[in-house]
């Protein structure tokens, strides 16, 4: 029978592609034996191994009531119905709101160099208000305004001297 | 009572000079609105914190964060008593009863008793830590760099084993900090590694980085996806505000209990607050007579008292490794280790030897610390559920611009807000798929540390791996650690199989 991939199954992959990565990069350290034959090649060969394994583990793993860390037999697995109830607990997820929050952060990081602090700082609050669906925009807008400006300021006199579009301003 | 003697003449000398006294109401009061504050925890606070705290000097930054760590505890109760949305997981039990006792209008009791609980576990727990913390300093001592490491090994297994409800989450949360750990230059042969040729990897990923992404970006990715219907109802503080006589009656034999509990639980590796407040809320159902019994689930007040104090006990126990071992037990408490290491301040046994002052100064500190947060959290409490009225995005949308700066004045460089992004995302896998966020943080900060016990246990030993065997401490180590982490799916295969035999 064929199942379905769940979510925990891609993660899996991830932490496996993860572990292969690392892998393909321990070739790039300098092996120099260090003291008694342990080189800094050691320590990320054990993590690397134990990434593998465990990603491996997290992709077989059929979950089960009495015992969520178990590789069980096909008879047992509840696998469908705890995610199914899970999801009903947690609720739809809402994609779009994390875009949103996601392009703010995305956007200030492109424009913090560019406009400087204040203004991509207000930008970001006011687009992380936007993700969480706030009822009052404009209001959240001036206050994302004010926040960003005063916390200029207080870092400016604190001596932190954070990018700015008009200089000691802005 | 050479503790005792120190405590006095050194602690309450250094934590009692006006710059200290400011530095720990700074702390207390901080940390007091940060967990009133749902959703910013005291991790992301003190991660927040250590920046700013890089110009001050050490003893004063660690008394403030010490304060902000203890504060957080104190207003967590706040929050969830009034508004049912614990703020730290250690205040998840006193939502239970204390926000039904809110909702029939005894919101002031279940907050006087949290508030009073916190205060009597915190100073019988800073006791506790005066005089036990130079006794298992003078053990660890003797410990060589093998039974560290050893004992570096058990604080892994008991972090992602027993916290959270799989254990092979846990060890993909921790393995993945170890990697994280790993990035940057290696300390001993100076080579570096999974830098991907990057420049800015070179010094590796800052701690500050990994907490904000984690707990802020994380969490507000995961609130804007999944939360954004769940509307919080703030119940209002109205009815008499100070418990009565039958009130204390009831609540004094819960917060000594719930310290007896917390205290230990905070001390050992697997440290956390959940476990001692889970079972001293069960503890209290279960010592409780017929008629009180009936009364758990309805708005009791032992279950508020209890846990409160087992979640302050804990959080004060948690100190004792750090301070004693240098070894963190939590994800604060390895925040708070890397402010030592910002100060080149190496917690374990050598520091109640090199830095008395500062050592017995943080400890004098908790004892005052603990009266301003009772006074912070009694009369002024009135206060801070002002600051339960911020609306959510405005609340979030401020953390973010916080957690942004925080990385970004690290070095001014757009990559460690693409860092902290990435790392956020990965916080909102994490959220969204229950992986512990603990071993993480905890492997990131105590894997390096881990690697160079270990390759200077092999240098000593010229690199016979059986010493971690045939040194007696560090074998009985070593046996607990296999003990954590093969008894608890033996006695669950047990049951299992007792469940089927009925």
């Amino acid at each position: 029978m064929i199942k379905r991939v769940t979510g925990e199954q891609l993660l899996a992959i991830g932490i496996i592609l993860i572990g292969l990565v690392m892998a393909w990069q321990i070739g790039d350290i300098p092996e120099e034996a260090g003291y008694a034959g342990i080189g800094p090649r050691f320590f990320p060969s054990l993590v690397v191994a134990g990434l593998i394994v465990a990603g491996g583990a997290l992709l077989m793993q059929r979950r089960h009531r009495n015992g969520p860390d178990t590789i069980l037999s096909a008879g047992e697995d509840d696998t469908e119905q705890l995610e199914a109830e899970e999801a009903a607990v947690r609720g739809e997820a809402n994609w779009n709101m994390f875009i949103i929050a996601s392009g703010s952060l995305l956007a200030h990081m492109a424009l913090i160099g560019l406009v400087g602090f204040t203004l991509a700082g207000t930008f970001l609050c006011f687009g992380i208000c936007r993700a969480l669906e706030t009822r009052r925009p404009a209001l959240d807008l001036v206050l994302s305004f004010l926040l960003a400006l005063g916390l200029f300021h207080l870092f400016k006199t604190l001596g932190l001297n954070l990018p700015a579009l008009i200089t000691g301003v802005l | 009572m050479d503790s005792l003697n120190a405590l006095f003449s050194l602690g309450f000398a250094t934590a009692l000079t006006p710059a200290n006294l400011l530095w720990a109401l700074l702390g207390c009061t901080l940390g007091t609105a940060i967990g009133v504050l749902p959703g910013v925890g005291p991790a992301v606070t003190v991660a927040l914190l250590l920046p700013v705290t890089q110009s001050v000097d050490p003893t004063g930054a660690l008394i403030m964060l010490a304060g902000v760590y203890y504060g957080a505890m104190f207003g967590g109760s706040t929050t969830s008593i009034l508004l049912n949305t614990p703020g730290e997981a250690g205040s998840i039990v006193s939502a239970l009863e204390g926000n039904k006792m809110a909702k029939m209008g005894r919101a002031g009791p279940a907050l006087s008793t949290a508030a009073i609980g916190s205060f009597v576990a915190g100073s019988i727990a800073t006791v506790l830590l005066t005089l036990l913390a130079p006794v298992i300093a003078g053990f660890a001592l003797q410990l060589g760099p093998v039974e560290t490491f050893a004992l570096m090994m058990l604080t892994f297994a008991a972090v992602s084993a027993v916290l959270g409800n799989s254990p092979l989450k846990g060890f993909i949360a921790l393995l993945l900090g170890l990697s994280m750990g790993l990035i940057g230059i290696e300390g001993q042969s100076g080579q570096s590694r999974f830098t991907f040729g990057l420049l800015p990897l070179i010094d590796g990923i800052d701690i500050v980085v990994v907490a904000m992404g984690l707990f802020a970006v994380g969490e507000t990715l995961y609130t804007a996806t999944y939360e954004n219907k769940i509307a919080g109802r703030i119940e209002s503080l109205k009815g008499s505000f100070w418990m009565s006589k039958d009130d204390w009656k009831r609540s004094w034999k819960p917060w000594l209990r719930g310290t007896a509990i917390g205290f230990p639980f905070g001390t050992l590796p697997a440290g956390g607050t959940e476990m001692p407040t889970f079972l001293s809320y069960s503890a209290e159902r279960k010592l409780a007579d017929e008629k009180t019994r009936k009364q758990f689930g309805k708005g009791a007040i032992e279950g508020v008292a209890g846990p409160e104090a087992a979640n302050n006990a804990a959080v004060t126990g948690t100190l004792v490794p750090l301070l004693t071992l240098g070894i963190p037990t939590s994800a604060t408490a390895a925040i708070m280790l890397s402010a030592f290491q910002q100060y080149n301040i190496v917690p374990g046994p050598l520091l109640f030897d090199t830095n008395p002052e500062l050592v017995w100064g943080l400890i004098a500190s908790l004892y005052i610390g603990n009266v301003m947060l009772l006074v912070l959290n009694l009369p002024l409490v009135g206060l801070w559920v002002q600051f339960l009225k911020v609306p959510r995005p405005l609340l979030y949308g401020g953390i973010i611009v916080l957690a942004t700066m925080g990385a970004y004045a690290l070095r001014q460089s757009w990559f460690d807000l693409m860092l902290l992004y990435i790392i956020g995302v990965l916080g909102f896998l994490m959220r969204r798929f229950d992986f512990p966020v603990v071993p993480l943080v905890v492997g990131l900060i105590v894997g390096p540390m881990a690697e160079k016990h270990f390759r200077r246990a092999m240098s000593i030993n010229e690199g016979d791996l059986t010493v971690f065997l045939t040194h007696p401490i560090s074998l009985v180590i070593l046996l607990v650690t296999a003990a954590i982490l093969v008894v608890p799916p033996l006695m669950k295969r047990r049951q299992a199989l007792l469940d089927s035999a009925r």
